[in-house]
């Protein structure tokens, strides 16, 4: 093994890409349990779970792009968009289930006027729960946080494969770090949270301090890998 | 309704169990890798799948110890965390034992660092993120040791081999780490979700931790199949069945032993209509 | 961009629709995932029941499980043994569908097991007629998307350089985070509650009151995936069939290599109309049912 700056770059980006998952998972709107039942605003999951599905979807368009390309900026960009577009699909459908076959509006219980379009929020929430839908700024807010995960896996993948140059080995490597921040995170925000603008989202420092420790023990080790006899 | 009969059960400390955990299954890898070696085959890769469900036990009953407490993610994250952590383990450990030159000493090395790392997210949990669960610590170390010991075990009985090349490319390359990922985790963490509610019992709990392990080492008797041939594939297969068939049976009289009634068919209980 | 990779991606997005739907309404039959824990509560509140509770650890890793059961059991007879492509992947989903009917019974005996202080029984006859059609659903998954990681890694241009059990562990984690996402709303929104007012979520106060009588008398789970297979589960099969779909067609249409711009872009164009269209989904409902007529704050509607 050797020292260089190039494993410290590598070090750094590993640990960004940790970061970024561990904040990225603070955007998703996830209500848990009781979203299901159109009983709190969001997506109707665990957050691990749907960070997880998106993240990874970007993992692969990652690995395929970096698979014929080794330009950094189109592998990052591509992680990203790729965890962008399940992300929003898996809301879009959720939002067709909540107007068309539950027929509830939108609504968020935690601010009185969505950020983004103004809307008055209160009157739509039904009595007796906390919200229900996928209202606008949710929806950007976890458009953002899937291409932040996107990005950070993305980000763990290229320096593992720069290291070791083995795809297979540095997915399910990645796939290790990325379940270690995203748990972290998401015992950080206790399993529920709305997006940027619920007031859990202001405890994303505690997580960034977490995942940046976590990250920073497995990025270490991570850059030590070396190939021994050819593999 | 069936007769009410006696059922085996047990109640085992944690900290006892946490010995049988580790100890069995170092023992059980590195008994695996002596019989393989001193034999010549790699027929007795069997026993490092055996050893791994040491680990599983261990795992689950942590699971079990800290999920009492309500994480307020349920179950699936931390068995996800936990052969998280694991994976970075072994590779670390198998690769720098063979970089130092003390290939044998992998799996002391990925436990070591997997302990640690498991005592310090326990930590970050409860300081960082305000937790306040006392076991947390203890309970993590335990989680990231087991997953670290089922994957190990699992690599050994696919790959018949400690050696961190044959391994990367037995279990890395071919993907087959991912059946060893997902299906140790369910190990893991299903028994304890599979029977949460009140009236949980750490014998049944165990005992179907012991069961999906089982199944698990069908899986990986299945890729060894591919890597390690015919017979040592088909040996594991045939033991991976065997565990699973009597630790399901003995599961379902746990079951029997501990629901209310268990009924052919029938409406519901009179005190509900 | 080449017709034959351009079938390919669209064989691979009806796949992935297929393996949508059944996941969904597999999750359905067995009631597992997000609206189980109303059925777990169902019985602590008084309520004993005769619904299935395969509580498997969240659908994600469970069907990342089967997903990856089948493809390490495909990929050893496609690469170890040569059989062909399809057969070894048929052969894949009976194994995932084996390990499914395990996972399933054993969270029903034991979770049932635990509430025995609440006079929960295990019914055997349950477990006999329901486990087999939840895996049969759960083969019709796995098939599906074991199929999309051979076609992936085999057929598509560029191979994808994952091996084949890794493709199905992601596909199988993102299939099983769609659908506790999306069909299981319809579920625990529409189908576990009918004794409330209709257009809104669940009130707190019915928590664990679920519906536990049929037509004619008690209702089981299958009456469940009668009622989201219309539904519930084409939307999920629709949102993995996007992201399967909309995902490989950028990278098919533009090589990734010359136009790697104009596949990200087309992505984020992608992005943002999905974006818009949410918008409109939000804008329609709140003018077509109105604020609740109950509320007495002070902000208007």
């Amino acid at each position: 093994m050797t020292f260089d700056i190039n494993t410290i770059i590598y070090i750094l980006e590993i640990i960004v890409g940790g970061l970024l998952v561990g904040v990225g998972v603070h955007f998703v709107p996830v209500g848990g349990a009781p979203a299901a039942m159109a009983q709190a605003t969001g997506i109707g999951t665990g957050t691990v779970q749907l960070a997880a599905g998106s993240g990874l979807t970007g993992l692969l368009s990652a690995g395929l792009m970096m698979s014929v390309t080794d330009n950094l900026w189109a592998i990052l960009a591509t992680g990203a968009v790729g965890a962008m577009i399940m992300i929003d699909a898996t809301m879009l459908a959720g939002s067709w289930i909540y107007a068309y076959a539950v027929g509830a509006p939108f609504a968020s219980a935690k601010v009185n006027y969505d950020p983004i379009t103004g809307f008055s929020q209160p009157p739509y929430v039904a009595p007796g729960t906390v919200g229900q839908g996928i209202p606008t700024v949710c929806f950007v807010s976890g458009t953002i946080g899937a291409a932040m995960g996107g990005l950070g896996g993305a980000m763990i993948y290229y320096p593992l494969v720069q290291i070791n140059g083995n795809p297979a080995m540095s997915a399910i490597f990645a796939i290790g770090i990325f379940f270690v921040d995203a748990v972290l995170a998401s015992w950080n925000i206790q399993g529920t949270i709305e997006g940027f603008h619920d007031p859990k989202f202001k405890k994303w420092p505690n997580a960034f301090k977490s995942c940046l420790v976590a990250t920073a023990i497995l990025a270490v080790v991570a850059v030590l890998i070396t190939p021994i006899g050819g593999v | 309704m069936a007769e009410k009969t006696v059922v085996k059960g047990f109640k085992i400390e944690p900290k006892q169990l946490r010995i049988y955990g580790l100890v069995g299954s170092v023992v059980g890898i590195y008994l695996a890798y002596i019989l393989n070696s001193v034999t010549g085959t790699n027929i007795f890769s069997f026993v490092g799948a055996l050893a791994a469900l040491f680990g599983v036990v261990m795992g689950a009953n942590a699971v079990r110890r800290v999920c009492a407490y309500g994480i307020g993610t349920g179950v699936p994250s931390i068995g996800m965390l936990s052969l998280g952590m694991g994976t970075v383990a072994v590779l670390f450990g198998l690769n720098i034992a063979e970089q130092l030159g003390v290939g044998l000493l992998g799996v002391i090395l990925a436990l070591v660092y997997s302990l640690i790392f498991g005592y310090v997210v326990g930590l970050i949990a409860n300081r960082v993120m305000g937790f306040n669960i006392p076991i947390m610590e203890e309970g993590l170390t335990d989680l990231s040791g087991a997953g670290t010991l089922a994957i190990l075990g699992w690599c050994f009985a696919i790959s018949g081999s400690l050696a961190y090349a044959d391994i990367v490319k037995d279990v890395f390359n071919t993907g087959f780490l991912a059946i060893i990922f997902i299906c140790g985790g369910l190990a893991i963490l299903h028994p304890f979700n599979a029977n949460l509610g009140p009236d949980e019992k750490q014998d049944r709990t165990l005992v179907n931790g012991v069961m999906v392990g089982g199944m698990s080492t069908i899986a990986t008797g299945i890729c060894a199949l591919m890597t390690l041939g015919l017979a040592a594939g088909m040996v594991q297969i045939v033991v991976g069945f065997a565990i699973w068939y009597y630790f399901y049976v003995w599961y379902f009289r746990l079951a029997k032993r501990d629901a209310s009634a268990v009924v052919g068919t029938g409406l519901l209980p009179p005190s509900a209509l | 961009m080449d017709a034959f990779g351009m079938g390919l991606v669209a064989a691979m997005g009806a796949l992935a629709t297929v393996a949508g739907a059944s996941e969904d309404i597999d999750s359905d039959i067995g009631s597992q995932s997000n609206p189980n824990s109303q059925v777990q509560l169902a019985a602590q509140v008084g309520n004993p029941h005769r619904i299935y509770n395969k509580a498997i650890a969240g659908e994600p890793p469970s069907n990342a499980l089967w997903c990856t059961t089948a493809a390490i059991m495909a990929y050893v007879l496609i690469e170890g043994y040569h059989m062909p492509l399809l057969f070894a992947v048929a052969a894949g989903a009976s194994l995932a569908a084996l390990f499914d009917g395990v996972m399933s019974t054993s969270a029903y005996f034991g979770r049932s097991a635990s509430q025995a202080r609440f006079n929960q029984w295990i019914y055997l006859d349950i477990v006999r007629y329901t486990t087999p059609s939840i895996m049969a659903h759960v083969w019709i998954t796995s098939f599906c998307i074991c199929l999309i990681a051979v076609i992936q890694v085999y057929i598509l241009t560029p191979h994808h350089p994952f091996p084949i059990p890794v493709i199905g562990l992601v596909w199988g984690l993102t299939v099983g985070a769609i659908g506790s996402s999306v069909g299981d709303i319809h579920y625990g929104g529409e189908r576990e509650f009918q004794w409330r007012l209709f257009g809104q979520g669940l009130n707190t106060m019915l928590s664990g009151q679920i519906v536990r009588k049929a037509e004619a008398g008690l209702r089981n789970s299958i009456d469940n995936a009668w009622f989201c297979a219309k539904f519930g589960g084409p939307c999920t099969g629709l949102a993995f069939g996007l992201t399967v779909f909309l995902d490989n067609w950028r990278t098919t249409v533009f090589d990734p290599v010359t136009q790697a711009g104009a596949a990200i872009a087309m992505g984020l164009f992608f992005v943002i109309v999905m974006n818009l269209y949410n918008h409109y989904c939000e804008v329609s409902a709140r003018r077509k049912y109105g604020p609740y007529p109950g509320y007495k704050g002070d902000i208007p509607a």
